[in-house]
């Protein structure tokens, strides 16, 4: 079976790139390892998606049954409960292993693939807790699968670790589902969720926030029993005599999100430290021709809108590449992130492609009221732009222009906080 | 009425149940917990060491150095996977080479084989990301990794297999001797009779010996390890096993590429009183980071994707503590088998019932005993041939359940299904893997409780991760239609 591209994950992602990739004349396939398209969508049924998209405020399904509906009517092979295994490279010919139990193990071959697999959840032992290690410990997004697609309560008294989006959701909806959330505890000084969150999820329903606060100990011996917070110092080093004990059954995780590009084990590509994603160019291609990244895989973003928005891109690009037998260039760009920025997306740009602007995703390490984003190419500043209330929980975005890229030196980008 | 009742289904308990199927004697094994290898056998470094360290002339010695033999029979004959990838033992200071060449001197003494030494240039050219302050190597090729979960299990099923009856979830808390005769009761209510008891209960082995003797000769010092997990897709960045030189204390922090992929830094060590504490706490885990670090500053603790802690049976006697009871006759204690005791297990199994209960008793041999055993034949394991013959015998095997280590749900139920059943979420990963990825369960583990309720029958709120009381699903919001 040889498709000209096959497009791996049916969420936000997979969905748009899908859409915008399609041509009458590629054979596409997209493959899903639920029993239906949508992804995580599917057990978001908070409202809040939508609003740059669709102007108007969906929730996490009626936003993935939009999507549906505008690809299902498209002349490409969609194969759900489907999951990819193994992906090689042979003679610029994509060899994706995947299983599904119709077919068992077998192999898919394709020109072209985007990678649109979504995101898994940072772990307990990722971030070495302390404490015993009962049963009742799980990251925020499982909690909201048992609950919202299954219909299973994981706990009745319950403490939030991690202010990240997903936990401060979940600390709404297992409130509303009769539970005791005690609180919501950040280690950093500011929330790492979106300022609508904290306002409706927690403000709203008297939840507290303890911002530069940890969990120091965890106890219980087959379930949980207990947590006790503390406080920290600027360092993250917990602060004695600033101890507080609550009996929970459940403590929640919303400690970060990583994209899941685990499925290769036979294909290597230039991937960045700080997203933990493929290294792209402004068309989304990674290191390997004609293999693309886009959405939650590639890094991982507030809003599905802004997933679906980079996902259109992505698609498109690959139908371009598809369509004019693209070729992997060798002029680049590099695109660094400096001083108070924590990554910068796309990492290169792709002289060789023609462009007039390209739109620069980022997100600061720091909070700042007030300041300007300044982009540099050598020791020249090509562009400034003045920021107000921005914060690390939310990508800021900037549209530069190729007429101001005048050498090919590398390209950075910081943030200046103005006093 | 048993001829013996063995007590605790460690690696060590289910190695001499296995041993003595093979006479023709009646056996029960009893074991609190619900799955055989819950404590010490489940969480350690999973190391056979060669039987370079022990004090010549002791039973840990001759028992180490016979046991990493009979790993090499094992691994067929039991199917169970063994990593021969060796071990380095490392010193960086003149006072340590003096150390090493002196455990080069034991490790000849206790009989272990093509051990040498090795210059720096040599051990660099082995091994490169060694921290490069090293200065002199002691190679110790027969060192080799195994898999503490499923070696145990085997012994078990193939015990099973060959006769012993097996009780889990089932605490002794009484134990009588009238004339010759045990009368061991438990948690249930149960009274059982047996002619002999074996003691096996690891950390619980002074508990046991307490019920009995007045004057019990050894005491349980339960002595903590913690460890960090690194991801198998960061594997490589060290291939041997590395030692410090050893101290006073012990072996040390160490490096140990596991079987899988993964790759164990610790044990820590400090002893404790509760021989069930396994938390990780924060010092512990800051001396683990800081000793192995001495041996490579190569190791990549951002890959982290665990940390456990074990416990181990250490005792007031130094060495294992393998004997007849004084006081009490057919009563044998197996006591204080700390490390190296899952290298020695096969050995002590043999020592146990060859020296100690056949110096009093006749056996007569199990004509039927059958000493092969197959574990389960993992999808991700096998040939693209088997792969599809195993496919069109069982289409489960075409969903994947574990994205991560890549289990299928034909892996699972089979895992649930054998005469140890795997039937919580963690006898799961135990033995298929499922869980014990990258995500840590974050992916499958929804699945996994469906299919332990589907093929237990039983709702999925009262399926556990581990041990009692230790469910996940807390109540349905739900009216199922």
């Amino acid at each position: 079976m040889n498709y000209d591209l096959i497009i791996i994950g049916g969420g936000a992602a997979g969905i748009a790139a899908l859409k915008n990739a399609y041509d009458p004349s590629l054979n596409i396939l997209l493959v899903e390892r639920e029993k239906s398209l949508g992804g995580i969508l599917k057990q978001c049924i908070h409202n809040g998606f939508g609003v740059h998209h669709y102007n108007e405020e969906l929730t996490g399904p009626e936003y993935a049954v939009r999507g549906i509906e505008s690809v299902e009517n498209l002349d490409v092979e969609i194969l759900t409960e489907t999951t990819v295994i193994d992906i090689e490279k042979k003679d610029s010919v994509f060899n994706i292993r995947m299983t599904n139990t119709h077919d068992g193990e077998h192999t898919r071959s394709s020109k072209s693939i985007i990678l649109s697999s979504g995101c898994y959840e940072r772990t307990r032992g990722a971030i070495q807790l302390p404490g015993d290690r009962p049963a009742g410990i799980m990251p925020a997004g499982s909690a909201q699968r048992y609950l919202n697609m299954e219909g299973y309560l994981v706990g009745k008294k319950v403490f939030i670790l991690g202010s990240g989006d997903i936990g401060l959701i979940m600390a709404r909806r297992m409130k509303l589902e009769g539970t005791d959330v005690l609180g919501v505890a950040e280690i950093m000084p500011y929330s790492n969720g979106l300022t609508r969150n904290i306002v409706q999820c927690l403000h709203d329903f008297d939840i507290p926030l303890y911002l530069s606060h940890t969990i120091s100990d965890i106890r219980g011996k087959s379930r949980l029993e207990g947590i006790t917070l503390s406080e920290v110092d600027e360092e993250f080093n917990t602060i004695e005599g600033t101890e507080k004990d609550f009996d929970v059954d459940t403590l929640l995780l919303s400690v970060g999100l990583i994209p899941d590009i685990n499925m290769f084990e036979s294909l290597s590509f230039e991937t960045s430290k700080k997203t933990n994603g493929a290294v792209v160019d402004q068309t989304y291609q990674t290191s390997v021709e004609g293999l693309f990244a886009c959405g939650n895989a590639l890094h991982v973003h507030d809003l599905a809108d802004f997933v679906t928005e980079e996902s259109e891109k992505a698609g498109k690009a690959a139908k371009t590449f598809l369509m004019e037998n693209g070729q992997k260039n060798t002029s680049f760009i590099d695109l660094e992130a400096s001083n108070n920025i924590g990554y910068v997306l796309p990492q290169k740009l792709d002289m060789d492609q023609p462009f007039d602007s390209v739109e620069l995703s980022f997100r600061v390490t720091t909070k700042g009221d007030k300041g300007v984003f300044v982009i540099h190419q050598g020791d020249q500043e090509i562009m400034s732009k003045k920021a107000r209330f921005v914060v690390p929980a939310e990508m800021e975005k900037i549209t530069l222009k190729r007429e101001l890229i005048d050498t090919t030196e590398p390209i950075s980008i910081r943030f200046e906080v103005t006093k | 009425m048993y001829d013996y009742i063995i007590i605790g289904a460690g690696v060590v308990g289910t190695a001499i149940a296995r041993e003595l199927m093979k006479y023709d004697v009646s056996a029960l094994m009893i074991e609190k917990e619900n799955d055989v290898c819950n404590h010490a056998s489940l969480a350690n470094s999973a190391i056979v060491h060669s039987g370079h360290d022990p004090k010549p002339g002791t039973l840990k010695a001759k028992l180490n150095v016979e046991g990493n033999r009979l790993y090499e029979e094992l691994e067929d004959t039991l199917d169970i996977p063994l990593l021969k990838n060796g071990a380095f033992v490392v010193a960086q200071s003149e006072a340590e080479e003096k150390r090493l060449k002196s455990l080069y001197e034991r490790a000849l003494e206790n009989g272990v084989k093509d051990c040498s030494i090795l210059d720096r240039e040599e051990a660099l050219k082995r091994e490169p990301n060694l921290n490069s302050k090293v200065t002199m190597v002691l190679d110790l090729p027969t060192t080799k990794v195994t898999y503490p979960w499923e070696v145990t299990l085997a012994n078990a099923e193939n015990a099973i297999e060959n006769g012993l009856e097996f009780k889990k979830s089932t605490e002794v808390t009484q134990i009588e001797k009238t004339d010759d005769v045990f009368t061991v009761t438990t948690s249930e209510g149960t009274h059982y009779k047996t002619r002999s008891i074996i003691n096996a209960a690891g950390a619980f082995t002074g508990v046991i010996a307490a019920m009995i003797e007045e004057h019990p000769k050894f005491e349980i010092t339960p002595r903590r390890g913690e460890y960090f997990v690194i991801d198998r897709h960061a594997k490589g960045f060290i291939n041997h096993t590395l030692y410090p030189v050893p101290s006073e204390k012990g072996k040390g922090i160490l490096i140990v590429p596991q079987v899988h992929g993964e790759t164990l830094i610790g044990p820590s060590s400090e002893f404790q009183d509760d021989p069930e504490n396994i938390d990780n706490t924060k010092d512990g885990l800051s001396k683990v980071r800081k000793g192995a670090t001495k041996l490579t500053d190569k190791i990549p603790f951002n890959k982290v994707i665990r940390t456990f802690t074990g416990v181990r049976a250490s005792s007031t006697h130094k060495d294992f503590f393998i004997q007849e009871s004084e006081e009490v006759k057919n009563l044998i204690h197996v006591a204080g088998i700390d490390s190296p005791g899952l290298s020695a297990a096969p050995a002590i199994a043999k020592y146990v019932v060859n020296t100690l209960i056949k110096a009093n008793t006749d056996l007569r041999d199990n004509p039927s005993f059958n000493p092969r055993r197959k574990g389960i034949k993992l999808f991700n394991q096998m040939t693209d041939e088997e792969k599809k013959e195993a496919f069109r015998y069982d289409p489960r095997h075409g969903n994947l359940i574990c994205k991560c280590e890549k289990v299928t749900e034909a892996d699972i139920v089979h895992a649930i299904n054998r005469n140890v059943p795997g039937d919580t979420v963690k006898g799961i990963k135990k033995r298929s893997r499922a869980g014990a990825g990258i995500c840590q369960g974050g992916y499958c583990e929804h699945n996994v409780i469906h299919l332990i309720a589907r093929e237990k029958n039983k709702p999925v709120t009262k399926v556990e991760y581990y041990d009692e009381g230790s469910y996940i699903l807390k109540s349905e919001t739900k009216v199922k239609q």
